[in-house]
């Protein structure tokens, strides 16, 4: 038997599980429809051109769609790895010649990563046919706004939520849990100036910029301008805002790796 | 059979693509609405509208009136309205910073006309009689012809589209050539462009032909799979 076969019999089974008809077409469908009805081509007018590139990108790929695509990989990585722990197909799975980490890569290439592919691949195809020129001209903000809005909250939900799965062994849980610290994000978001404001320091700010580099992206392209209290506030420079980019994968890293760890070590069934 | 049934899949994910387009692309592009009913009194002009437009973005105005008017669709470059700005800033050192910001076009307008005029006063029915004159206004349109965008016949009724291709400050003003005093009705909706309707259904007819043609043999596949069990 070849190496690579049990791998793929384990990715194709959960492409099925993840996938079933019409369930990615539904999503493709709400993706597609998404990115053109809430694009705002008028948003943040009278910023510089590299502004404009970038609060196109982020209107493309704003809060209503994230939350449909959050709902899919939550889907995916609570509900569908919950379920095969729950029912004992995950034993099954243990039985092939393959190692757990390879197991656990299998599923999450079918949860995230086809998913990543669709709302990716269909952002990048709607960017082509509404502002080829944004994609043209300024690749690395395109590049950098989609690498932040991966990085939190889709990325990060998904390692914390991949992490609860495991540990509580149940998907319904672990998707709840996902959502409402999705929604969680958004409120926090909205204090956090605040908090800045009233305490006179840039602190809140800048903590929240390394679980959220998005808001570290928007200070640099927007400056103070899109904010209630832009007068008080911090805008990073463009090696701060890496940095902040660069922590922020490392704690997904972080989440990833300790996925793996008890999913490889710790888990028992 | 799982090369058909990939193919398949990926035949109706492209086909719900395309089917998303074809419905982004029917969907009514008006965001928002203003009107506005103002007299205009003989040989006078006024404005209408002024906004920053990016590109794909627009809007539709229509015009009602009791006798002819005409309508001017201006459009300045975002650089150009700040040079405008500094030299109003330069010349009228005392006027007011509001008045420049919101005024610009036709403080240029009216600086073309009377270069030696050292500060209109505002507050003078006179000098504010002076400044929105048609006179002026087809100065300032002689002298800047190239930021004239669009330009209307004389007529009681009209209605025009503009999508910006570019950034620009857009100026919409209405003159009442006439000797009587004309009330204007003016209605402005704000309209957000697809990248061109024609690129998005082509792009849309595309997308749902070759899904189609990848879905077929498996939904048939299908289909005979489920009558034989």
């Amino acid at each position: 038997m070849r190496k690579d076969r049990p791998f793929l019999e384990i990715f194709t089974y959960a492409l099925d599980e993840d996938y079933r008809f019409p369930i990615l077409e539904i999503f493709a469908f709400l993706f597609a429809l998404g990115t053109f009805v809430f694009v705002d081509l008028g948003a943040y007018s009278g910023q510089t051109k590299e502004a404009l590139a970038y609060s196109l990108v982020s209107t493309l790929c704003g809060y209503p769609l994230l939350f449909i695509f959050v709902v899919l990989i939550l889907k995916n990585v609570a509900y569908g790895l919950g379920s095969d722990l729950d029912r004992g197909v995950m034993q099954t799975l243990f039985s092939y010649p393959l190692k757990r980490r390879y197991i656990l890569t299998a599923r999450l290439l079918s949860g995230l990563g086809v998913a990543l592919l669709l709302f990716f691949g269909i952002q990048i195809f709607g960017l082509f046919l509404l502002a080829p020129d944004v994609i043209l001209t300024y690749p690395s903000t395109v590049f950098l706004t989609y690498a932040a809005q991966l990085c939190s909250p889709v990325l990060l939900l998904a390692g914390l939520v991949l992490f609860f799965t495991l540990r509580l062994k149940r998907g319904g849980l672990a998707l709840v849990i996902g959502v409402v610290l999705f929604l969680a994000g958004l409120i926090v978001s909205g204090f956090v100036t605040s908090i800045a404001y009233g305490t006179g320091s840039d602190l809140s700010l800048k903590i929240w910029a390394v679980i959220n580099p998005n808001s570290a992206l928007q200070r640099y392209y927007m400056g103070t301008s899109g904010f209630l209290f832009g007068g008080e506030s911090w805008v990073p420079s463009f090696s701060e805002l890496l940095l902040y980019l660069g922590a922020g994968y490392l704690i997904v890293a972080v989440l990833f790796i300790v996925g793996y760890i008890y999913f490889d070590r710790r888990l028992e069934i | 059979m799982r090369w058909v049934t990939l193919l398949g899949r990926i035949g109706t994910v492209i086909l719900m693509i395309g089917l998303a387009l074809l419905v982004a692309s029917r969907i009514n592009p008006t965001t928002g609405y203003t009107g506005h009913r103002a007299p205009i009194s003989p040989e006078k002009y006024h404005v209408m509208h002024s906004q920053v437009y990016t590109p794909q973005t627009g809007f539709q105005i229509s015009v009602e009136s009791t006798d002819n008017i005409r309508v001017y669709l201006l459009g300045i470059s975002p650089v150009e309205l700040d040079n405008w700005r500094t030299l109003l800033r330069e010349t009228y050192p005392d006027l007011d910073e509001i008045f420049i910001e919101f005024h610009a076009v036709p403080m240029i307008f009216f600086h073309e006309v009377y270069p030696e005029e050292i500060l209109p006063n505002l507050d003078d029915p006179q000098t504010w009689d002076m400044m929105w004159d048609v006179a002026v206004l087809d100065k300032g349109l002689q002298t800047y012809p190239e930021i004239v965008l669009w330009e209307s016949p004389p007529s009681t009724t009209l209605s025009h589209e503009f999508i910006s291709t570019d950034e620009l400050y857009i100026t919409v003003m209405v003159a009442n050539p006439s000797f009587n005093t004309v009330e204007v009705e003016t209605k402005i909706s704000d309209l957000t462009a697809l990248a061109g309707k024609e690129r998005v259904t082509l792009a849309a007819k595309l997308l749902i032909s070759i899904g189609i043609a990848l879905a077929i043999p498996w939904l048939i596949l299908r289909k005979v799979k489920k009558s034989t069990l």
